[in-house]
């Protein structure tokens, strides 16, 4: 049973990120997004990792994504009129065919590896902790002992980061618009 | 076996004095330059005074104005020192020599060894015998006088200094030939008299012929050094080392032991033999040396009559067995000598210029030397050489200091009756024109006569050579006594309103005389066999029987000639240079009238006589204008096309695809995207491909 | 869930292709960044799947390697995507587009 949602929400995040790629309105690569993210979270609960489907939901779809959308809407983009004179999805046939080709190499490689190179493990899987692979508890302990230091510089980083929105997105004193 | 002295390290000297003199006037050159301001030595330099006390105002052979030597004329006392000191120390390394004992009869200087081959090594190390006796004494004896007298010639020149360094440094490579224990020192040397001859003919390059005629005597002496070095390396294939007294030491061994190997040693002779006719002007390489009188008349004196042209002979006869291991290449190198000797003394009948007569005569009697080289006279050609030096230096200088007094007037047809204007000089050249043309009682007379009573006693097809000797001995007295004719006799055909000619100063005439001396009592080295005991006849034999007698035995010695047969030569030979000196003498004291006779007569014979038999029209015809055109082709083809092209196409290339390159950065950033996406995947299937 | 690791690593390459392809093609500034989040989410999914593995070849013994690193990439992505943004708004402010075939400022 568990099998079978993850095939499929394996192939809702395939799908939605095809749409992601495709879809004419950013607003619609956004929806498309977020579906994705849904089905990944999902995936991820399944494969018993719950702190990190969670923390996707939150921060991903919660954060990001709506970020993103804060800024198509700031700058107006979500209007369909202009949609057609903005945004095309293909513009070059080269360049599509240069793209499948690259992406398509990209994807085979991982296939391959994936197919060939990863061994198998026995079909009755042992069972999991209680907790799942990443039980909040252990996560927690290996980020405050083990992994304290990529923690605490991230953490400048995410101050870094606000710093550096903040001057680029200001506005000019007394200039253009 | 030679005795090696420790103590001996002050003979080093001898050749390390010149060397040590020509980079101090080279120093003292370039100080020269930098004081005269603006490096340029043209004509007039910058306004320095005519001041000098003596009397040259012009200079032969140039016509450059005076220039006063400043700091560069100490140039002359420390080259003049130079060679001083190293003749004295020659002389005492000589007398050394001479007390040694008959068994003794080296003394070798410390070695040092410069390369190891593995196989045999290569020193550098110096050894004074009984020949490089004679040798040494006459470089630096012959060369101290050309240096005295070059410091009167060169007065006023701009480039004073540099010729003493220049001259120096001959002296050093000179003497390293003569001195060095080995084929490769010697070489060392052969090569850098070579140099020092190309660098002092073209002393006045400015002028435009006389670097020419310093490239062809180059070129053509490096035609005779290709065939010197395969000559050495069959030598080194034959012995296994390149010892020149194991090498001599060792042919005797070799042939009795291995008779296959006279075909060998044959080939090898022959090629150095080849050396030697290149160095020491010999047919068919002799065409440089009448070009290179456009040397200053020192130069002419000191290379191109004493000493570089007497390499060749040195070489023989220090390896005379190799030589002598072979009737047919001794026949050869007497016929080459004898042609030689005739052709330039055929040529040196219609010259006008003094010095090109002078030159062909030296080609002429070096000649003899070869001939007596190929009849196993090895000390006979050493003593002719040695009479040679002197009275061809003599003959040289005496001619240089002719020229200066006419103010670089070198055409005999424009001269005479100088005897009026220089006393000194003429006396003096006429003693060399009589040793030179072998008149009896002098010092050519006698070595001259060994020679070809060498010849005549050989036999055979030396029959003909000896009467070739002959005739070339008349030529010689012909031509020698024609050109005191026309010198210092009959009318004066210059302009007397235009100039005075002069007596040169004592710096000159003091070694004319000096030279004059020698040239009369030369002689004495080597009286003929026939004069009786007291005077101590063949000296010069006795000398250098040790050196000369391995080449000897193997030749086997010719017949002695009975003693009435050599008083005949003796006769023949003085009869013969009298009677053509004589008519020489009376045909051109009133001027060059029968010259010009001849000339109108038969224009075509005077011009093939006057141009050595048109050997040098020849070459130039065959040789330097094929030469020439497959530069020319060279150059276009493949310097231009191939070599040009390559360069130039790879520049282009670089350019083109520069462009092609740039429209790369399109600045879409997409694109961009696409290149990075793309090499990364190429990335991901290469490490996947090599696991 | 007993589905063999491969596949996931098999839908993180599809997830992936899909995200460099759009990366590659649409012109849309802020569409591209979406996609830089899709191939990042790929990325996590490919290290939660060899957790997984690497947990299940041990028995049981949980690999916090992959979670780990899979929450810093998330943070990371979220940092990108910030700085991303503003750049997109500093750029729309002067050049009134957010479309890539515009901004060729990089042109020779």
């Amino acid at each position: 049973m568990a099998n079978l949602i993850f095939y499929v929400m394996a192939l809702v995040a395939v799908v939605a990120a095809l749409g992601v790629v495709s879809a004419r309105n950013p607003m619609m690569s956004i929806l498309a997004l977020l579906t994705s993210f849904f089905a990944l979270a999902t995936i991820y609960l399944l494969a018993g990792f719950q702190t990190l489907a969670a923390v996707q939901i939150l921060v991903y779809a919660g954060a990001i994504l709506v970020l993103f959308l804060f800024v198509i809407m700031l700058l107006n983009l979500a209007d369909v009129k202009p949609l057609a004179r903005i945004d095309l999805v293909l513009f070059h046939e080269r360049k599509a065919i240069w793209t499948m080709l690259v992406a398509g190499s990209l994807l085979g490689i991982g296939a391959f590896v994936a197919l060939q190179a990863v061994p198998v493990v026995a079909a009755s899987a042992p069972a999991l902790p209680d907790q799942g692979i990443d039980g909040l508890q252990a996560l927690a302990d290996a980020m405050f002992s083990r992994y304290l230091l990529p923690f605490e510089a991230v953490s400048v980083l995410l101050l870094a980061t606000a710093v550096a929105v903040l001057v680029l997105a200001k506005r000019k004193r007394g200039g253009a618009r | 076996m030679p005795p090696t002295q420790a103590d001996l390290v002050w003979m080093w000297w001898i050749p390390l004095l010149p060397l040590i003199g020509s980079a101090v006037c080279g120093i003292l050159h370039l100080l020269t330059l930098r004081s005269r301001g603006a490096w340029a030595h043209k004509a007039g330099g910058h306004g320095h005074g005519h001041d000098h006390g003596h009397d040259d105002a012009g200079h032969a052979d140039h016509d450059h104005a005076s220039v006063e030597a400043g700091i560069g004329a100490l140039a002359y006392p420390v080259a003049v020192l130079a060679m001083a000191v190293s003749f004295v120390l020659a002389l005492a390394a000589v007398v050394q020599l001479g007390s040694l004992s008959d068994i003794a009869v080296s003394i070798e200087g410390p070695a040092w060894q410069w390369i190891d081959t593995g196989v045999f090594p290569i020193d550098i190390s110096i050894v004074i015998d009984r020949l490089s006796a004679v040798m040494v004494l006459i470089v630096t004896g012959v060369g101290l006088l050309i240096h005295v007298y070059a410091g009167g010639y060169m007065k006023g020149d701009p480039g004073f200094a540099k010729f003493f360094a220049y001259l120096n440094l001959f002296v050093f490579a000179m003497l390293m030939l003569v001195l060095s224990s080995n084929l490769v020192g010697l070489f060392v040397g052969w090569e850098g008299v070579g140099l020092c001859s190309y660098l002092l003919i073209g002393f006045w390059y400015e002028k435009g012929w006389p670097a020419e005629a310093g490239q062809k005597a180059f070129v053509m002496n490096r035609i005779g050094d290709a065939c010197f070095l395969v000559g050495s390396f069959l030598l080194v294939h034959l012995f296994g080392t390149l010892d020149l007294s194991d090498i001599a030491g060792s042919v005797a061994g070799k042939l009795s032991s291995d008779p296959g190997a006279q075909f060998e040693l044959l080939i090898a002779g022959l090629c150095l033999f080849g050396g030697a006719c290149g160095k020491s002007a010999q047919f068919p390489l002799f065409t440089w040396l009448p070009d290179a009188m456009a040397g200053p008349t020192p130069v002419s004196a000191l290379i191109h009559a004493a000493t570089m042209v007497t390499a060749g002979v040195y070489l023989l006869v220090r390896l005379n067995p190799l030589f002598a291991a072979n009737p047919t290449l001794m026949f050869v190198i007497a016929c080459v000598g004898a042609l030689t000797a005739f052709i330039a003394g055929t040529t040196a009948l219609v010259q006008r210029d003094i010095k090109k007569v002078l030159a062909y005569s030296t080609v002429s009697q070096l000649g003899y030397m070869f001939l007596a080289l190929g009849t196993g006279a090895f000390a006979s050609a050493i003593f002719h050489l040695a009479t040679h030096a002197f009275f061809k230096a003599l003959l040289f200088l005496g001619a240089g200091s002719v020229i200066h007094g006419m103010h670089h007037e070198q055409d005999m047809h424009k001269m005479g009756n100088l005897r009026r204007y220089m006393p000194q000089t003429f006396l003096t050249f006429v003693v060399g024109a009589a040793a030179l043309s072998g008149l009896p009682l002098m010092s050519g007379f006698f070595s001259k006569d060994e020679i070809l009573a060498h010849t005549f006693a050989r036999g055979g097809g030396y029959y003909a050579l000896w009467l070739i000797g002959i005739v070339t001995a008349a030529l010689t007295a012909f031509y020698t006594w024609r050109m005191v004719a026309l010198t210092f006799f009959g009318p004066e055909r210059f302009d007397k309103a235009k100039f005075q000619p002069h007596e040169s100063s004592s710096l000159m005439t003091l070694p004319l005389l000096v030279l004059a001396a020698l040239a009369i009592l030369g002689g004495a080295l080597s009286f003929p066999a026939v004069f009786p005991a007291f005077l101590q006849p063949e000296y010069m034999h006795d000398w250098l029987r040790p050196v000369t007698e391995p080449g000897v035995e193997l030749l086997g010695a010719a017949h002695p000639l009975p003693h009435s047969t050599e008083w005949i030569l003796l006769a023949l030979g003085a009869l013969v240079a009298l009677v053509f000196a004589h008519t020489a003498f009376h045909r051109f004291k009133h001027g060059p009238q029968t010259d010009l006779a001849t000339f109108e007569r038969s224009p075509l014979r005077a011009r093939f006589l006057s141009e050595a038999w048109g050997i040098d029209a020849l070459y130039t015809r065959f040789v330097v204008g094929p030469v020439r055109v497959l530069g020319l082709v060279v150059a276009a083809l493949i310097d231009g096309t191939l070599i040009d092209g390559f360069v130039n196409g790879a520049a282009q290339a670089a350019l083109s695809g520069g462009m092609r390159l740039r429209r790369m950065t399109s600045g879409s950033i997409a694109t961009y995207g696409l290149w990075m996406g793309a090499v990364t995947a190429l990335i991901a299937i290469l490490l996947v491909w090599n696991r | 869930m007993s589905v063999p690791p491969s596949h996931l690593f098999v839908v993180a390459a599809l997830l992936f292709s899909i995200g460099a392809a759009g990366f590659f093609l649409r012109r849309n500034v802020i569409v591209v960044l979406m996609c830089i989040e899709l191939m990042l989410n790929a990325a996590n999914l490919s290290f939660l799947a060899a957790s997984r593995m690497h947990t299940l070849a041990h028995g049981g013994q949980p690999d916090l390697q992959g979670p780990i690193f899979a929450l810093f990439v998330i943070v990371i992505a979220a940092v990108e995507a910030a700085v991303g943004l503003a750049l997109v708004i500093a750029l729309y402010r002067n050049k009134q587009t957010v479309s890539l075939d515009e901004v060729a400022e990089l042109k020779d």
